[in-house]
């Protein structure tokens, strides 16, 4: 039973940050060489890691994608550790609209002009954007801002996730506190007056047998 | 259509949270009533009176400003969702 718990705990926890790690934005250093436009039909799988038609359109099973192409800063530990080796990056470029994930991102031709312009130079930008890159099921991570670098040597402070977890922590808290008092007003006198009435039904059990075996003991014999 | 949706699931989901909060917070104030009037009346159980004290304090409590703070609930997110309309839309 306890194995059983932690293993929940373990997963639940995993699934969680794998989560968070999808949603929250993340910033990688890149040198955008070029951007497209490719047609997508999606399959049932992937269709949940794309996000809707452009917020103004209507939704087909199949319509064109926003690509853009970057060399990326390869870094270890989730972008903290910046390394010089570069890879290859595909960001799509879409628009989240007003639901999910709350970007509330409208502006991607904006977007996939500018990193048309900078694509033309050879300068580095910061991208900012949320999801993974799934080779194998042809999921890309969508681009959400893209702002010119002067050196690729910056270090970005996540901000919005340091907010995000704080808030986070704070929310946790206060609703932990909810239950508690909850618990303590309204959960517990209840047991409590059931415990009450337990108790007193099983003095009265009690009660019942003493004077049944009390009878009993009277045909005893008296010695 | 997504903003209707994203407006109505809004305002139902902060209602709830507005709902909890409200009750928790005339809880946590009921409790401090009630271990105030204790303290001061150590072993009386006068509990008309008890009650009378309480119910003097949470209805102080009701027409006082702070519950009007939980209102809050609905403003604070909106204005996030406007700062972040502006900042991911703007280049």
């Amino acid at each position: 039973m306890h194995r059983l718990k932690i293993t929940f705990r373990v997963i639940a926890f995993t699934v969680f940050g794998l989560f968070l790690h999808y949603v929250l934005p993340q910033h990688d250093v890149v040198k955008i060489t070029s951007t497209e436009i490719i047609r997508t039909d999606f399959s049932g799988f992937n269709r949940i890691f794309y996000a809707q038609a452009d917020s103004g359109a209507v939704e087909q099973p199949t319509r064109d994608l926003r690509l853009i192409n970057t060399d990326k800063k390869k870094t270890f530990l989730l972008g903290f550790m910046p390394r010089d080796k570069t890879e290859v990056m595909v960001y799509r470029n879409e628009d989240t609209g007003w639901i999910w994930p709350p970007y509330f991102k409208f502006d991607s031709s904006d977007l996939q002009a500018e990193s048309a312009s900078v694509a033309r130079g050879d300068s580095w930008a910061v991208i900012t954007h949320y999801g993974w890159r799934v080779r194998w099921a042809s999921i890309y991570p969508n681009a959400i801002a893209v702002k010119l670098l002067d050196s690729p040597d910056v270090r970005v402070i996540p901000w919005f996730n340091i907010f995000f977890f704080g808030f986070l922590i704070v929310g946790i808290a206060f609703l932990r506190a909810m239950w508690m008092q909850f618990r303590e007003r309204s959960i517990d006198p209840l047991i409590d007056s059931a415990e009450d009435r337990f108790d007193e039904a099983s003095a009265d059990i009690a009660e019942q047998k003493g004077r049944v075996t009390r009878w009993l003991g009277t045909w005893k014999k008296k010695s | 259509m997504g903003f209707v949706r994203l407006v109505v699931f809004g305002f139902v989901g902060l209602s709830i949270l507005y709902l909890c909060i409200s009750v928790y917070s005339r809880s946590v104030r009921r409790e401090k009533l009630e271990k105030a009037w204790d303290e001061e009346n150590v072993g009386s159980d006068d509990l008309a009176s008890r009650n009378a004290y309480v119910e003097k304090g949470i209805a102080a409590y009701n027409n006082s400003f702070r519950p009007k703070l939980i209102g809050l609930v609905y403003v604070i997110p909106t204005v996030i969702v406007m700062v972040i309309v502006y900042t991911t839309n703007t280049n």
